[in-house]
């Protein structure tokens, strides 16, 4: 019976062949569309993963000092405990120029290296020598350079003290040099290393680690160490071997002798101590005390006044007590000033307030004058400030501070000569950790009393330091990189999405055409009906013969999929590069992709069967003349006046009115498109009314077919309507410039330009000195403001970064200039605020170490998938968790991809960024050229890249727009293949109507008017159609056409011809086809 | 009027059908062929009705031969000349009895006087057939008799000078196929049109003034 019953399948097979193939075609064309876009999306993933891969080379561990710097040592330590391969790296920002023709490349990565880098990532025949680089090959073609020519690079300052740390030299924190290229280095060289998340290459050089290091430190730093682990070691393991090994010489400490008391002190590279390992230091050594020694502008009395004193706070078991309005002078000073105890003494200094100084006083009563403790006497209680300890004369201090020459006394140089840096004056430590202690640490020394071998300093604190108190972090990069590829921009999806009109179309021809095939099986049913054959076994018979179909399509679809992929993937890498950003995706094959592909496809084939088979089934009972019904036109006539009314008096308004709301447009032109839809029903359904008579008989004649089914007259029209509504809708959504943008609270903020340098710029551009040491007081720079952002490295969370981000770069702003402007406007913003400005909520603390931050909407949304009120957890440069609640989405804006937040906060959290990298600029908009040429130029130091504010928020528009374009043509094929799938449709449904034609043949009828008979409705039902969707198109997005864009109105003309001939073609086809078919023997078989 | 002169037609599947066959029919005369199925009865009034053309021999209309006409030719005839009448009434559902009726004369291209004259001349066969009462229903809102009728009238609509009836009540029972036949008759009659009925129906056949019956491709008397 089985066998029988699969005989029965298989005949029918065979001979209703040709429709099978049509379903075939249809289910297959799915198949490779659904497959082709899944294909897509794991072809981006893989190759997401696999540059991630590449980039990261044997780096599956990341130890990272952020933005300070560590032992290199730790590297060789680690290794010989553990059997890991490590190498420590030194990661900075730069900018370089072909020496020999000045091409510049600005945001280059740069990496000093030991040798062991490359042997690292398995390569041993690299080494780069000292006053030599490698370059990637992407970089070597943008500076246009060979190997052996020569570049200058000029990198940021890798001096471990921060720049904007109290007294750190005055340098523009910039370093050069001039290197001969060595290599050029391509993907499988390590050339593309990077430790970022970006599917874009890097721009790399890779310079010998001795050629970073500042020539006057002869100690190595690094600030990244690299761990391959193939033995798959915990990050908590690795972090623990860490912390085991871990001295203070490897995070910047160094131990030293007082010459005069024989003390042994700890002190810092960064000249200041971070209070979590003074806190640390002194849990372990009981008998350490800590020193905050500072620099006085001025000591002054009555009698005199002592210029630049270093005043020292030491704890009251060292020096005797004194109260917080107490100080002790030395007896020096006490006869410089000609004061004594009691007196009034005042004291000014330089409070650093991010990278502004300002000038503190405070007033003391003196104490008492220095004894014989030798501690008064003490030279070392200086801290080795750079610019200073090393001075011959006061004259030649670079103490990061204004010093007025002319303050400095013949007698200060000699006390200078004899005693260098010995504090004049001394306060208790409280105190001068009230008064000095800073973002950078709270004392500059940490003493130890008595006798104390430096080993037992060191290993005592040997395994206490915890590695984050240093800003330490670990991360497994490999895994990150890897979930930042998997969880990020959908492909798959976007395609399925994209897509939707030809799915759609699929789906509808391939609705059409079962229902249409099963029609065509009514008299086989009925006879196994009239057989006995039960209802479910016809049933099954039917479902059984188009489930071989759909595996059939099915499987020679996924294939073709495959080759969708293949052509997706080539059109993301050239003409839709914008949406990509790169040209390395390369088409992968997943196998259980394919399955998926596969078994969604038959399950929407054969879902779509069921459906029709049950409606089929359950027809196949009543009798053939219910189909003819005849319709009353008075229901419809009825909706088409109270539609028509609406929609004609919204259009002739929208189009009307200046400023005509988008929602007016959009109502008014969806209301044209239900009225038209309407109106060719009504056409159809009047046609019963009237005998055939008059002149125009003939071609009512054709009308009435329609008029009894209009169903088939009325279906085409929504279905390309909708088609050419829908594509029209959604290319209107382009985005471009618009003048409400480039205004104040616009996505520009009302800036005219917008600035990025390699090198942080300290000075405050806004300031008197600021514009004069730029030169920035020139007519060109006329009301010239500047807001300038300090920055934080991070990923690039754009729409320009495919992968899923989660450490974006972070912005430092000041809200109050942003709020005073007016800048910006917000999409979205956090619930509970109060109605507070989320701009003033960056001023304001959420809690302990919990902060504001705002993003655009658009990477909330998508780059960092969070929301308004949600938190993003940072690590501060101390390593402490730092919590920023997102206070607002912004309205698409030039800060897309960065997550920005006060700068008071970033000062707070990030000490050690030292000026600003981020720049929006305004001026007078008609010298916006001349401002951009002379800006590169004023800051060529500082490797500045400057571009008009508007380019820079159109550069976002590009992914968007691309997406639309993908949209666009995928919807106008998906229409053409509607449109194809129509006429195939009407060659069924000729076949269905042949005995009509061939009668008119008999009748006396010849060809070309049977012709003119079929094509005269299907021409008004394809015109109606395009017209039903481009007018009401153009009517719904009328407030957009009007303000923009040729490329709008092509658009529409490319779509409306492109449908029209495509559809007049199969029309024509179709009636070909009607042609030959012999209808006089139909005539002769009937 | 009409002159079939040695007309032979085979198909592939079926060997010879018509076999030099030859047939007269003048103005008025009525003709039944019989013969059993697939002797080449409808193959022989597809012939005529210039909806085949004979592997061999001519056909002449009026002293004219119809083969050597053109396609768009040949539906001119048909349209002025010929009226068929098929065993399956084959009315348009989608157009009223009325319509269906002056289908033919929408075909080519009539002066206004000569559509009223034709739209006078239906209505009067209408009445003659007893179907005016059903002029403006739908083919689905008749009963077959009713719809056979109206098919007559159609095929009579042009006043064509040969009405073609291939099995006419082959669809029928018996009351409207006696009907039916008296019907056509009559009409030859009064009407003087020539006509030639395939039927396998005895009855029919004696009805008509000459009776041929059609074997082994050739007609007998």
């Amino acid at each position: 019976m089985k066998n029988q019953l699969l005989r029965f399948t298989l005949r029918s097979l065979l001979f209703y062949k040709r429709d099978y193939l049509n379903q075939t075609i249809i289910i297959a064309i799915l198949a490779a569309i659904i497959t082709g876009s899944l294909l897509t999306g794991e072809s981006v993933r893989q190759s997401l993963k696999r540059q991630s891969g590449e980039k990261l080379g044997k780096t599956d561990i990341l130890i990272s000092s952020g933005l300070r710097y560590f032992d290199p040592s730790i590297a060789d330590r680690l290794t010989s405990l553990q059997r890991i391969i490590t190498t420590p790296i030194l990661e900075t920002d730069g900018y370089c120029q072909n020496f020999a023709t000045g091409a510049t490349a600005l945001e280059i990565s740069i990496y000093g290296i030991r040798k062991d880098f490359f042997s690292f990532h398995g390569i041993d025949s690299i080494d780069i020598p000292e006053g030599t680089a490698a370059i990637n090959s992407v970089l070597a073609e943008q500076l246009g350079i060979q190997e052996g020519e020569e570049i200058i690079v000029r990198f940021r300052d890798t001096d471990p003290i921060p720049e904007n740390a109290p007294f750190a030299p005055e340098e523009n924190g910039e370093n050069s040099k001039v290197l001969k290229v060595a290599r050029i280095l391509g993907t499988c060289c390590a050339g593309n290393f990077s430790l970022g998340i970006s599917q874009v290459l890097p721009r790399n050089i890779f310079m010998n680690l001795d050629d970073l290091q500042d020539a006057d430190n002869q100690k190595s730093r690094v600030n990244r160490l690299l761990i391959a682990n193939p033995g798959k070691i915990s990050e908590s393991s690795i972090y623990n071997l860490l912390k085991e090994i871990l001295t203070i010489n490897d995070i910047g400490l160094s131990i030293r002798k007082s010459e005069v008391t024989g003390e042994k002190e700890i002190i810092s590279d960064r000249i200041f101590i971070d209070s979590l390992l003074v806190g640390r230091i002194l849990n372990e050594l009981k008998k350490g005390y800590p020193v905050l020694t500072y620099l006085a502008n001025s000591l002054k009395t009555k009698n005199g006044e002592n210029p630049y004193s270093f005043i020292a706070g030491l704890p009251p078991d060292v020096i005797s007590e004194t109260t917080e309005d107490e100080i002790i002078i030395s007896k020096w000073l006490a006869d410089d000033l000609r004061s004594g105890p009691g007196d009034e003494i005042s004291l000014k200094w330089y409070h650093q307030v991010g990278n502004l100084l300002e000038e503190r006083e405070k007033k003391f009563i003196i104490k008492s004058i220095t004894g014989n403790n030798v501690i008064y006497s003490d030279p070392s209680l200086m801290p080795e400030f750079p610019g200073i300890s090393g001075s011959t004369s006061c004259s030649s201090w670079d103490a990061g501070i204004p010093i007025l020459m002319d303050r400095i006394r013949e007698k200060d140089e000699k006390y200078w000569d004899t005693y260098k840096g010995t504090p004049k004056a001394f306060i208790s430590y409280e105190n001068a950790k009230k008064l000095w202690g800073n973002l950078f640490g709270l004392a500059t020394a940490i003493r130890f009393s008595g006798d104390i071998e430096n080993e037992i300093i060191i290993n005592t604190l040997k395994g206490k330091i915890e590695p984050s108190d240093a800003g330490i972090s670990i991360r497994n990069v490999r895994i990150s990189g890897e979930d930042a590829a998997s969880q990020g921009v959908d492909f798959g999806t976007l395609f399925l999405s994209l897509g939707f009109f030809i799915i759609l179309s699929c789906i509808i021809l391939l609705s059409f055409s079962v229902s249409i095939f099963f029609d065509s099986k009514k008299e086989q049913v009925k006879t196994y009906y009239a057989l006995g054959f039960r209802h479910s076994l016809i049933g099954r018979m039917l479902f059984n013969e188009t489930a071989i179909i759909s595996v059939a399509g099915a499987f020679s679809g996924v294939f073709t999929g495959y080759g969708v992929n293949v052509l997706i993937i080539h059109a993301l890498n050239t003409v839709w590069t914008g949406a990509v950003q790169t040209n390395t995706i390369t088409p992968g094959f997943d196998f259980v992709t394919v399955i998926i592909g596969f078994i969604s496809t038959i399950l929407i084939a054969q879902v779509l069967v069921m459906i029709r088979l049950r409606n089929f089934l359950k027809r196949l009972g009543s009798d053939s003349k219910e189909r003819f019904v005849i319709h009353s036109s008075k229901r419809n006539l009825l909706s088409l006046i109270l539609v028509s009314i609406p929609a004609i008096i919204l259009s002739v308004v929208s189009v009307l009115s200046d400023d005509s709301s988008v929602l007016l447009s959009f109502t008014g032109g969806t209301l044209v498109f239900i009225a038209l839809i309407l109106s060719i029903k009504q056409y159809y359904l009047t046609g019963l009314k009237k005998t055939l008579t008059g002149s125009e008989r003939f071609y009512r004649l054709s009308k009435r077919f329609y008029s009894f089914n209009p169903s088939q007259a009325v279906t085409p029209v929504i279905f390309i309507g909708a088609g050419i509504f829908a594509i029209i809708i959604t290319s209107s959504n382009r985005l471009t410039l618009s003048e409400d943008m480039l205004r104040n609270e616009g996505g520009t903020g009302g800036y005219l330009l917008w600035s990025e340098s390699a090198i942080p710029v300290k000075q405050n551009l806004n300031s008197e000195t600021g514009k004069k040491e730029f030169g920035l007081y020139d007519p060109e720079f006329k009301n010239i403001e500047v807001l300038q952002c300090l920055k934080l490295q991070g990923d690039d969370a754009s729409c320009l970064n495919l992968n899923h981000i989660k450490a974006p770069p972070l912005l430092g702003v000041d809200p109050a200039e942003i709020i005073r402007r007016g800048s910006f406007s917000f999409a979205a913003v956090k619930e509970d605020s109060e109605n507070k400005n989320p701009w003033m909520l960056l001023s304001d603390k959420a809690g302990t170490d919990i902060i504001y931050g705002i993003a655009d909407q658009t990477v909330l949304q998508w780059g960092l998938k969070v929301k308004t009120g949600d938190t993003l957890v940072f690590r501060s440069e101390k390593g402490k968790l730092l919590r920023i609640v997102i206070s607002g989405g912004l309205k698409s804006s030039v800060f897309q991809g960065h997550l920005i937040i006060g700068e008071k906060y970033f000062r707070e959290y990030y000490p050690s960024v030292a000026g600003s990298s981020v720049f929006l600029i305004d001026g007078e908009n008609e010298e916006t050229e001349q401002m951009k040429t002379l800006l590169s130029d004023r800051f060529s130091n500082y490797g500045l890249s400057v571009e008009s504010a508007s380019d820079k928020l159109a550069s976002f528009f590009i992914v968007t727009n691309t997406y639309l374009n993908v949209f666009t043509i995928l919807g106008i094929l998906g229409l053409i293949l509607g449109v194809f799938g129509l006429g195939f449709m009407l060659i069924r449904n000729y076949d269905i109507r042949r005995k009509e034609f061939a009668l008119l043949m008999a009748t006396g009828f010849n060809v070309k008017k049977v012709s003119k008979y079929i094509l005269f409705d299907q021409v008004i039902i394809l015109a109606w159609g395009i017209l039903t969707g481009t007018l009401s198109a153009i009517l719904a997005t009328f407030p957009s056409l009007k303000s923009s864009n040729v490329t709008s109105v092509t658009l529409i003309l490319i779509m409306v011809l492109a449908v029209f001939f495509s559809g007049m073609a199969i029309l024509y086809f179709s009636v070909n086809r009607v042609k030959r078919t012999d209808l006089l023997k139909q005539l002769k078989k009937d | 009027m009409l002159k079939l002169e040695n007309i032979s037609k085979s198909f592939p599947q079926r060997g010879i059908v018509l076999d030099n066959l030859v047939l007269e029919a003048g103005e008025g005369d009525s003709i039944a062929i019989t013969g059993p199925s697939g002797s080449g009865k409808s193959t022989l009034m597809n012939i005529i009705g210039a909806l085949d053309r004979p592997d061999s021999g001519d056909v002449k209309f009026r002293g004219n031969s119809i083969l050597n006409l053109s396609n768009n030719e040949l539906s001119g005839y048909r349209n002025r000349n010929i009226g068929f009448v098929f065993q399956d009434h084959l009315l348009l559902n989608h157009l009223t009895i009325r319509e269906n009726i002056l289908l033919p004369l929408f075909a080519e291209k009539i002066s206004s006087n000569e559509y009223t004259e034709k739209l006078s001349y239906c209505d009067l066969l209408a009445e003659r057939v007893g179907i005016t009462g059903l002029m403006d229903k739908f083919p689905f809102q008749i009963s077959g008799g009713e719809a056979q009728r109206a098919t007559i009238v159609r095929a009579l609509t042009g006043k064509p000078s040969l009405l073609l009836a291939d099995e006419p009540t082959g669809s029928l029972d018996a009351k409207n196929a006696e009907n039916l036949g008296s019907l056509l008759v009559e009409l030859n009659r009064e009407f003087r049109i020539t006509l030639i009925v395939a039927t396998h129906s005895v009855d029919m056949a004696s009805r008509m003034a000459l009776h041929m019956k059609l074997d082994e491709g050739k007609l007998k008397v």
